[in-house]
């Protein structure tokens, strides 16, 4: 059924098939729409969860984490400031291995103060023991909650997921979305079953103090399930293609990246805009493709040399600074890419809420077929910003 | 370099003795380190300091694996803990004791000096904290410190916190304890068995480390594995409840750390049960009619 809804409802649509069981929440811009919407379906009997208004986000995400030890499903949301608040539950959350889903609205985290989309607030996060997953349309937000769950639950990860969408450019734009059948959805998510819970008949020893002697072994632990989470993600995205119809690529997608001898690799939604852009250099017959990030944690790096090993010069797209120098996905781009002589190329731009416009893309393409030519180009190159030459 | 490891009882003070033998040694012209080893610290548990001594700068910062010299300011660990690993052969045991070196039994003959540094330390301190007198055991065994220094030391560190009068006090259980240490050969009878452990591997450790009621061939592990743990070793005191007096206001029982004065009814009487009694005096402190007083569990 086609619906003409924002990201938010989307988001909260995807919560309300995927049968969330518990959604502690605290309200904040651009992800508030995503909780009232919750807060509507389970008031209207539509929805058949517990829902919990917190004093905070740290209290959102101890409730979280305590709701899933227990073995429900559960599902919450937040953007910037208040997934700063909760960063450090979110710590407490990975390692106890609870598959919650909780939706990031990708925007500014202060200061300075700003509520527009940026990636730094979820890029913080990275090393949360969370995986991260960043989408592209108000449909693969939708179909991103269903598949987190079915990646969070599977017993080869058990590790919670953290869907990021872009603030307001999809948070609060309207576009159609294919909403599914609930027993379509039914069928794909089975319920949430753990093996063990928190339960007085039962009893069990949840995040004690560990000495030492035992530390390093969970942390490998952990490291291992992020490992296999790789498998698992393409295993679930070809499992949603063929049920719904909609593949998304898993680790990462690709557009015209068959001949292409540029590759801009693209995260959250500048990949949207970017298509519009391959299509009309290719037309002007530049041989450009887009690599689309989609998962961040764990990183896609085996998939990035596969479909790199073609091209000339690769430009990477970021929409956070990391203060090394460059983006977020840049270094991790030339971490992966160890040992690999093209030039590599950063862009940064769209950051603090900047819309990023076809020119802005363009120009990425030129610099980046700049630097395929053998032609100086800097590293790293600040987009539409006053003061700066790119 | 001289390495020293003490191992002592949470609240008798090894780390303290451990940074105070460095500061010794510093105010002789060497360089030294101390550092404690933090395990799960409670009052009573079993605690390791080092001390590493050298004439230059120490770049170290591992434990020591093979010391000059161990330090027991609880002889009560004996039963648990092999005290003498890795000690080199020529190395020294200090180790507080009301018997002889000779009829210590560390399951190694090793040259071994004895204080009874309780006793030292109830007589001069009114507490059991033995980490001074120990001190000055270590400075007669092994000469590596002069006595002096220790005083000098004893009193900069302590008089600093506690005040003057002190640090003297303790400087003084220090010379005491000097005086009294007798130095001979422990004894090389017993075996200790090298405690079990349960070391999973990565594949092996229960997913997220969330443990259920299990057992391993190191023992009990998870909700209830804790009554493994008896701890009437630790105990200088034990408590001694007058049933005359108490008049069952709970607020022991509700104190306890270690829960371990059980309620037998609702109504009726508590019991404490001493094998898990670690000596603390809560209870007694906390009692508001004095039914409760500390009597001596060994000497
Ligand atoms: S001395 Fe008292 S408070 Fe301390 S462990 Fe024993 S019974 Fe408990
Ligand atoms: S605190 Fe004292 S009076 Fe109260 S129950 Fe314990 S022993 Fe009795």
């Amino acid at each position: 059924m086609k619906k003409v809804i924002t990201g938010d409802h989307a988001v909260a649509i995807g919560a309300k098939l995927s049968r969330a069981e518990v959604v502690p929440a605290y309200p904040i811009t651009p992800q508030t729409l995503i909780i009232e919407h919750i807060a509507d379906f389970v008031n209207d009997g539509e929805m058949d969860a517990k829902f919990l208004t917190m004093e905070s986000e740290h209290s959102v995400m101890s409730a979280a984490t305590a709701a899933s030890a227990a073995g429900a499903r559960v599902f919450t949301a937040t953007s910037s400031q208040g997934l700063a608040f909760m960063h450090e539950m979110l710590y407490a959350t990975a390692p106890l291995r609870l598959p919650i889903v909780m939706v990031n609205a990708n925007r500014t985290l202060g200061g300075p103060p700003g509520i527009w989309c940026e990636h730094n607030d979820s890029m913080g996060a990275r090393d949360s023991g969370w995986l991260q997953v960043y989408v592209e349309d108000n449909q693969e937000a939708l179909d991103m909650v269903i598949q987190s769950y079915r990646i969070a639950e599977d017993k080869r990860v058990l590790l919670p997921v953290m869907p990021c969408i872009d603030g307001f450019v999809l948070t609060h734009t309207v576009e159609p979305v294919d909403v599914p059948q609930q027993q379509d959805v039914d069928s794909f998510l089975p319920p949430y079953m753990p093996d063990i819970t928190l339960d007085p008949a039962k009893p069990a020893l949840f995040n004690t103090l560990m000495l030492p002697e035992y530390i390093m072994e969970l942390r490998r632990q952990t490291a291992g399930a992020f490992e296999s989470a790789k498998k698992v993600i393409s295993e679930i995205n070809d499992e949603f293609a063929k049920k719904f119809g909609r593949d998304y690529g898993g680790m990462i997608d690709t557009y015209r990246m068959e001949d292409a001898e540029v590759a801009l690799i693209t995260i959250g939604t500048v990949t949207s805009t970017s298509r519009e852009v391959v299509d009309e250099l290719r037309k002007e017959g530049e041989k450009v493709g887009i690599v689309k990030l989609r998962f961040f944690r764990p990183f896609p790096a085996e998939d990035l040399k596969r479909v790199l090993s073609g091209v000339g010069a690769i430009g990477v797209f970021d929409r956070s600074i990391s203060y090394h120098g460059g983006g977020h996905v840049f270094n991790e781009v030339c971490s992966a890419l160890y040992g690999i002589t093209k030039p590599i190329i950063n862009h940064l731009a769209g950051i603090g809420g900047r819309d990023v416009t076809k020119e802005v893309i363009i120009k990425m393409f030129d610099l980046t077929l700049k630097a395929a030519k053998g032609e100086k180009v800097k590293e790293i190159n600040w987009h539409n910003t006053r003061g700066e030459t790119v | 370099m001289f390495e020293v490891r003490f191992h002592g009882r949470g609240g008798q003070g090894a780390v303290m003795a451990a940074q105070t033998l460095a500061e010794a040694a510093v105010i002789e012209g060497n360089y030294a380190v101390a550092f404690p080893f933090f395990g799960a610290e409670r009052r009573g548990a079993p605690v390791l300091a080092f001390t590493r001594i050298d004439a230059k700068k120490i770049y170290s910062k591992t434990q020591v694996y093979a010391p000059d010299c161990v330090v027991v300011l609880d002889d009560s660990l004996l039963d648990t803990i092999d005290v003498v690993a890795g000690l080199k052969p020529q190395g020294t045991v200090v180790i507080n004791s009301k018997e002889k070196p000779e009829d210590i039994d560390l399951g190694k003959e090793i040259r071994t000096a004895s204080v009874n540094a309780t006793s030292v330390a109830l007589e001069i301190l009114k507490a059991p904290i033995t980490n001074t007198a120990i001190l000055g055991s270590f400075a007669k065994a092994t000469g590596i410190i002069k006595i002096e220094s220790l005083e000098e030391a004893i009193k900069s560190r302590f008089g600093e916190k506690l005040g003057e009068k002190v640090g003297e006090r303790n400087a003084l259980a220090a010379r005491t304890a000097y005086e009294n240490t007798v130095i001979g050969k422990s004894r090389g009878i017993k075996k200790l068995e090298p405690r079990k452990q349960w070391l999973p591997t990565y594949q092996e450790m229960p997913v997220g480390g969330v443990l259920v009621e299990g057992i391993t061939e190191a023992g009990l592990i998870g909700p209830g594995s804790f009554i493994e743990n008896k701890v009437y070793g630790w105990a200088t005191f034990r408590p001694v409840r007058d049933r005359e007096k108490c008049t069952m206001c709970l607020l022991c029982w509700f104190y306890c750390p270690e829960g371990t004065i059980v309620r037998i009814s609702d109504k009726g009487d508590l019991m404490t049960n001493y094998d898990y009694c670690k000596g603390c005096g809560v209870c007694a402190n906390e009692c508001p009619v004095d039914a409760i007083k500390m009597v001596r569990a060994r000497v």
